[in-house]
């Protein structure tokens, strides 16, 4: 009897035109998002590569390595051209000094906006949009269609219990709509290879779980289409009370959840931390200022009886500079640490007082578990930023090496003692090879990493998917079929 | 339940003589007095406090058509919703075979076939598709392509139509696509919802041939209708409906005499309009 119920529900539902119109235009979607993703990849990876040669170029005839400042930058992730999340919008460049603040700059909407106006339709847009809407479509007059046809009457005047006729019908039609996806989307994987985009098996599982959240959610949209159709006796009806909860869940709650939590939860500027840091800086250039000037006036009250006497009063400045300049870069590294750790906590209680609310929609959970899996989720900066200044630490020591010192990007002084003949004396410049920088590598986390943060995310579509399709039972149980 | 069958009779003079049935196969004695349908002071009222039906005993025995007539909110449609299980009823009991239909409904939908007055099956099947889908839902399990199209020859359907997708179908291809389906699951017990309504003269009377037979292989049949001449014609007793009572009932050859339309208009027309008249 179930098998029987399913078959039809199948037949019914894959033998109309209807089906086969939006079908053939959601696998169009899917097998092209594949495709320009693969080719976005690739011309990604070829401006990647550009960007690393560039960087050695312009180390070039370069003679001392505190001159050096590496560029270093984000590499294409194969599954970000799939799933963006906000690859796109983070800066995927940051300029690395011995010390100092790293900040990545120059995202891809940021090089060319014009991609950013009307964005990559990528699989969590045509999943969380399209295929939702695709399955309410579908799903909306499950019951209540069959009660307006009359068809729900004659078949219920069988000896079919309503157990077995729901269950029967939620399982043809999540059959019905999700088994028929599997196949663009094995098109696209084939793309994937074809187009030779670097997946490892590490990435195949993840994108198998893209797909797998994917698929729980078109189903948790289904089984709230039907628990709607059960609780409604107009088709009509159904649809529009679906039709707004679709606009709830898919654009309203989590843009609401957003601004809720941007309400909650203040975060400093960006430009409010620079601020309070130049004026810490300007402060302790002040207060480095006086002590040079004191410095000088107890040193410097008269000429220098001898040139070795001069010599020692500039070896005492130096020194003097040196600690002062040292004391003056710690204390503004441990303030703007503290901005920074300040900043980050802050953004980390929003993120969550925000990911939080949006959950309440399948929609949100979705995209935050299929962003996660991609490694293309708010997180994907912070591991840039950690993993760069992982690199600045290696970079200092390599400088260090080279030159007992590092870079800071500020001011440096050289003080050049003349000889007696006016003329500085000569050193032989040696140009630095830069392939003997360290080289930059992204690691993006691992899959039990990236599966420990989206668990509870696929456990929520998983639940959504209990309550709508326990909710679509019960609901057809009390149905009055008359 | 209130009759007034001695007051009916006495005024058996005005009434009309039955139509000639042509070749519709009339009523034959029943030769089983047991009923397979019976419902027994059968009582619903709704949530919203209407009175649909009130105490309404009645009984349909194999080999016999029993047609209930009367205008909406009679409380036929009520009567076989309580038969198919989809309401419950406020005190009495519907029995199909014996079997309470809200005690066990599974097992007395087991013992009963039904047609709907607009009969609803999927546009997009083709005639066999939905005979199949529905007679195996019905529990017929092992019915080959043949048998189900010998079943749809036996209603009349023309053997092109067969294939053909059901949302090109007139009401009257519907309706023997649905008694087609009856036929098949082979159920002893018959239900139908105002069956003639909507068809024209030509399919009315296949339709009522199709009964006829039906009737004549031992079907028990309960049908609501709103058509006097088709009741007359085909069942052997009619029961007359108003407001969830049973206010006349008729054996067929009580019928001889009658004129069954007046009898309809006067008990339709309420107590006060039926004591005028006699008097």
């Amino acid at each position: 009897m179930f098998g029987l119920i399913v078959r039809k529900e199948l037949r019914e539902i894959l033998g109309t035109p209807r089906f086969a119109a939006t079908f053939g235009v959601v696998s169009l979607l899917i097998v092209l998002a594949f495709y320009l993703g693969a080719r976005n990849y690739g011309h990604a990876r070829t401006q990647h590569e550009a960007a690393v040669a560039e960087n050695l170029r312009q180390m070039e005839g370069l003679t001392d390595w505190l001159q050096v400042k590496p560029s270093i930058s984000l590499p294409p992730q194969p599954l970000a051209s799939l799933v963006s999340g906000i690859s796109n919008d983070v800066g995927r460049n940051v300029t690395v000094m011995g010390l100092g603040t790293l900040r990545a700059s120059q995202s891809r909407y940021n090089e060319d906006p014009v991609l950013a106006v009307f964005r990559f339709m990528d699989l969590d847009f045509i999943f969380r949009v399209v295929l939702s809407l695709f399955a309410i479509l579908f799903a909306y007059d499950l019951v209540s269609g069959e009660k307006e046809r009359g068809t729900l009457r004659l078949a219920l005047s069988n000896a079919v219990p309503r157990s077995t006729w729901i269950l029967g019908k939620l399982s043809g039609a999540v059959g019905a709509l999700t088994l028929p996806l599997l196949v663009p989307l094995a098109i696209g994987g084939l793309l994937l290879v074809v187009n030779r985009v670097p997946m490892q098996s590490g990435d195949w599982l993840r994108l198998g779980l893209v797909v797998l959240a994917g698929l729980l959610y078109v189903a948790a949209n289904l089984g709230v289409s039907v628990m709607v159709s059960a609780l409604t006796h107009r088709s009509s009806t159904s649809f529009l009370v679906l039709l707004v909860l679709w606009i709830l869940a898919v654009l309203v709650l989590p843009r609401s959840a957003v601004l809720l939590a941007a309400r909650s939860v203040a975060v400093p500027t960006v430009d409010e931390g620079l601020s309070q840091l130049g004026r810490l800086r300007t402060q302790l250039w002040a207060e480095d200022r006086q002590a040079i000037d004191t410095f000088l006036q107890e040193s410097m009250s008269g000429e220098p009886e001898s040139p070795e006497a001069a010599a020692s009063i500039v070896g005492r400045f130096n020194q003097f500079f040196q600690q002062r300049s040292e004391a003056r870069s710690q204390a503004l590294e441990a303030f703007e640490a503290r901005l920074t750790e300040q900043r980050a906590n802050r953004q980390m209680a929003q993120e969550r007082w925000a990911f939080s609310l949006a959950r309440l929609s399948p929609a949100a959970a979705f995209s935050i578990a299929a962003t996660g899996l991609a490694g293309t989720a708010l997180d994907l900066p912070r591991q840039f930023i950690d993993q760069a200044r992982a690199y600045q630490e290696v970079f200092e020591r390599f400088q260090k090496e080279k030159t007992g010192g590092r870079s800071s990007g500020g001011i440096q002084f050289a003080i050049r003692v003349a000889s007696v003949d006016g003329e500085a004396p000569k050193e032989e410049a040696v140009a630095i090879d830069p392939q003997e920088l360290p080289a930059f590598e992204f690691r993006a986390p691992s899959v039990a990493a990236v599966l420990h943060r989206t668990a509870f995310d696929l456990a929520l579509l998983m639940l959504f998917n209990v309550l709508f399709f326990a909710g679509a039972f019960v609901a057809f149980l009390r149905y009055d079929v008359r | 339940m209130q009759l007034d069958n001695a007051s009916d009779r006495d005024n058996a003079s005005e009434l009309g003589s039955v139509p000639d049935l042509g070749s519709v196969p009339g009523p034959g004695p029943a030769t089983n007095p047991e009923p397979l349908l019976q419902t027994i002071e059968l009582t619903k009222r709704y949530e919203d406090g209407v009175l649909a039906l009130d105490r309404l005993s009645l009984e349909v025995a194999p080999g016999q058509i029993y047609a209930m007539l009367g205008g909406n909110g009679a409380g036929k449609t009520t009567t076989l919703n309580l038969f198919l299980g989809f309401i419950e009823p406020t005190s009495g009991e519907a029995l199909i075979d014996g079997i309470a239909t809200h005690v066990d409904p599974l097992r007395a939908k087991e013992r009963i076939a039904y047609v709907s007055e607009n009969v609803a099956l999927y546009p997009q099947f083709t005639a066999l598709q939905n005979l199949d889908f529905f007679v195996r839902l019905g529990g017929r399990k092992s019915l080959d392509r043949e048998q189900l199209s010998t079943a749809l020859d036996r209603v009349g359907l023309q053997r092109e139509a067969h294939n053909k997708r059901l949302k090109g179908f007139s009401k009257g291809m519907r309706q023997k696509c649905a008694l087609a389906i009856a036929i098949l699951k082979d159920a002893p017990a018959i239900l139908l919802d105002e069956p003639t309504s909507g068809l024209d003269p030509k399919a009315g009377m296949e339709f009522t041939h199709l009964l006829g037979e039906l009737r004549d292989e031992g079907k028990a049949i309960l049908m609501s209708t709103h058509d006097i001449f088709r009741a007359k014609q085909i069942a052997n007793r009619v029961g007359i409906m108003d407001r969830g009572r049973l206010v006349a009932e008729r054996e067929r050859h009580e019928l001889a005499g009658e004129d069954l339309e007046a009898l309809y208009v006067r008990y339709m027309a309420g107590p006060s309009e039926e004591v005028a008249c006699l008097a």
